[in-house]
């Protein structure tokens, strides 16, 4: 197996002890951070969330996965930022819409964004339209991620979209949008951008996102 | 208020269809219980918050509420918060939503110092206002039932792994979980005693029977291993405790989806099951398999007209969840009400109908009258 497929497994199997080793390792074997990165940490994750959606990993080995590339980003991160690799892969703004006071689908997700390379700023819960609007115009992000769990509170998510139209943000960002009862229908209903049914599919969809611009 | 009074003077009360049902037995209908939390407060036109700060109208929303929805069961505050509160957490009180935790109490081990484990509900936080909210609800539905309780009055209890999930924070939880199960042992052996003693001063203040709940334990979270070894035997734990003090009738709310773990959750030795977002066939099914290898003590489930989307669930449902409650019509929630009852009770199981989780809030009033309707029309006995 080689560098690079121990550090994908390893971030896969969620063994945190283990990670900055093997990247010190990939590192000195010549692999660039882009690589380790790419093809070791995140190839991990998404096998990761493969795991998940057959019923095979579950919250708490999805964290330890999160942990182990979050670790390995500590060696990783200032060699990205030299420029040697690239940089951050985008920056995202994520809030629990107006009125709805669930986060625990938020805070997975913003940890996954982060793990995955991206700079989150996490609103948290029950988040006015207006404060969603004004972060948006301050941190300039690429991502807007809005979560609802309740049915009634998901009504708010085409109003932040609308929001964000009306001050001239929408065509500089993706929306996404997640929780329980959000639906693709819904998605295309309030012409989101992009959804998804758990944390890690949230990464997957984000990356696609910012391919996509 | 006279017309809707009417029914509460037939001849089957609300309390008898309701504990007939929850021991296995028939009297002339399916009850209804949906949780009505939302239903009652938005009759009255109160928050949530105003109703905290005010038990009387709290009081006075559940009683008004069941008077002209006609349903079979009322409810305490019902809620996550008083006794963490009183362990030490300290809560956010959202204007029209129940108590949130703003702050995990327990972050490390040395943190588990700083926790009260030891309550008492008559003194501690705000566990005694609960207590109070219980004995008013008492005291006014037996003015209102001319000296006989006609309705009956459910409160909650938080099993230990939500409770230790809600002190830690979720994600810690999980994390906890997965690192150190140890410690996660530890902290719901804690955590079980307060809900224990809140639910049995619940009890001596007036309630009758008693629902808790896991949302932490579902398959959208842990795996079944972990399940197995790790939060199931505090569940049984829990509801064998309750059942011991109290002698009330125990419902258990899997709450999300367990599709893949109704056999061990029948094992708790609940006599009902307030189903999640699942397959209702499925649920009836393993509820009979388990009886019949005398693993479990089912006696009935409630639910679970749509109140979540299919893409809670793994896809099994046979029940076309899109938030019924909330965005269907009263013709969508009497068809999805047949199939529940159909099932069910062809397995002679009790159904009480219900949603699939807590009372939508924002449901109309329509949606609300239309399973009360179902359960009259479909859910006859004779």
């Amino acid at each position: 197996m080689s560098i690079i497929e121990q550090v994908r497994k390893n971030v896969y199997d969620g063994d945190e002890n283990n990670t900055v080793e093997l990247v010190k390792k990939a590192l000195d074997e010549g692999k660039t951070a882009k690589e380790i990165l790419d093809d070791g940490l995140v190839a991990g994750l998404r096998d990761c969330g493969d795991g998940f959606e057959k019923g095979e990993k579950f919250i708490p080995e999805m964290l330890m996965s999160s942990e182990s590339m979050k670790k390995a980003m500590e060696v990783l991160k200032p060699l990205l930022l030299e420029g040697s690799g690239g940089g951050i892969t985008g920056r995202a703004v994520l809030a629990t819409v107006e009125g709805d006071v669930h986060d625990i689908g938020l805070e997975l997700v913003g940890t996954m964004l982060e793990t995955a390379g991206f700079e989150v700023r996490n609103m948290g819960p029950d988040v006015p339209t207006e404060d969603i609007v004004e972060a948006v115009k301050e941190d300039k992000p690429h991502i807007v991620g809005l979560s609802a769990l309740l049915s009634n509170t998901m009504d708010i998510m085409p109003d932040v979209i609308k929001a964000l139209a009306d001050a001239g943000l929408r065509d500089s960002l993706k929306v996404m949008v997640g929780g329980a009862p959000v639906t693709r229908e819904w998605v295309q209903r309030i012409e989101a951008d992009g959804y998804s049914e758990d944390a890690i599919g949230a990464v997957k969809v984000a990356l696609e996102l910012m391919g996509a611009e | 208020m006279t017309y809707y009074m009417y029914s509460n003077t037939q001849e089957v009360t609300p309390y008898e269809r309701m504990m007939a049902s929850l021991n296995g037995e028939k009297t002339d209908r399916v009850p209804v219980n949906f949780y009505p939390r939302w239903a009652a407060l938005e009759y009255v036109g109160a928050t949530f918050k105003q109703a905290w700060d005010d038990p009387d109208i709290y009081v006075k929303a559940q009683i008004l509420a069941q008077e002209r929805f006609q349903y079979d069961c009322i409810i305490d505050y019902d809620m996550m918060g008083p006794v963490e509160e009183a362990i030490g957490a300290k809560l956010k009180y959202p204007e029209n939503d129940v108590p949130q935790i703003a702050e995990p109490l327990i972050k490390t081990k040395e943190d588990m110092k700083r926790a009260k484990w030891k309550l008492d509900p008559r003194k501690d936080g705000n566990m005694p206002k609960v207590l109070y909210a219980i004995r008013r609800l008492k005291e006014e539905l037996i003015k209102r039932g001319r000296g006989t309780q006609h309705v009956p009055i459910m409160t909650w209890g938080s099993c230990p792994s939500r409770t230790a999930a809600c002190l830690t924070g979720f994600k810690e939880w999980f994390l906890i979980v997965a690192r150190d199960p140890d410690w996660a042992v530890e902290l719901m052996e804690l955590a079980l005693d307060g809900w224990l003693q809140m639910v049995i001063a619940a009890w001596e203040a007036g309630v009758d029977c008693v629902w808790v709940n896991d949302p932490v334990s579902a398959r959208d979270c842990i795996s079944r291993d972990h399940y197995e070894k790790l939060t199931q035997p505090y569940e049984r734990k829990f509801i064998e405790a309750i059942r011991k003090e109290t002698g009330m009738n125990v419902t258990m709310h899997p709450c999300g989806n367990w599709h893949d773990r109704m056999d061990l959750v029948y094992q708790n030795q609940a006599d009902c099951y307030f189903l999640g977002p699942m397959d209702i066939e499925l649920c009836t099914q393993k509820a009979v398999e388990t009886n019949e290898k005398g693993l479990s003590r089912v006696k009935a489930l409630n639910g679970n007209v749509g109140a979540a989307t299919k893409s809670t669930t793994d896809g099994q449902t046979a029940v076309p969840y899109a938030t019924t409650m909330k965005r269907g019509k009263p013709e969508d929630i009497e068809k999805e009400s047949k199939v529940v009852i159909d099932t069910v009770e062809a397995a002679d199981l009790r159904c009480i109908l219900g949603t699939n989780c807590w009372d939508v809030k924002g449901s109309s009033f329509a949606n609300r009258d239309a399973m009360v309707y179902a359960a009259r029309k479909y859910g006859q006995y004779k």
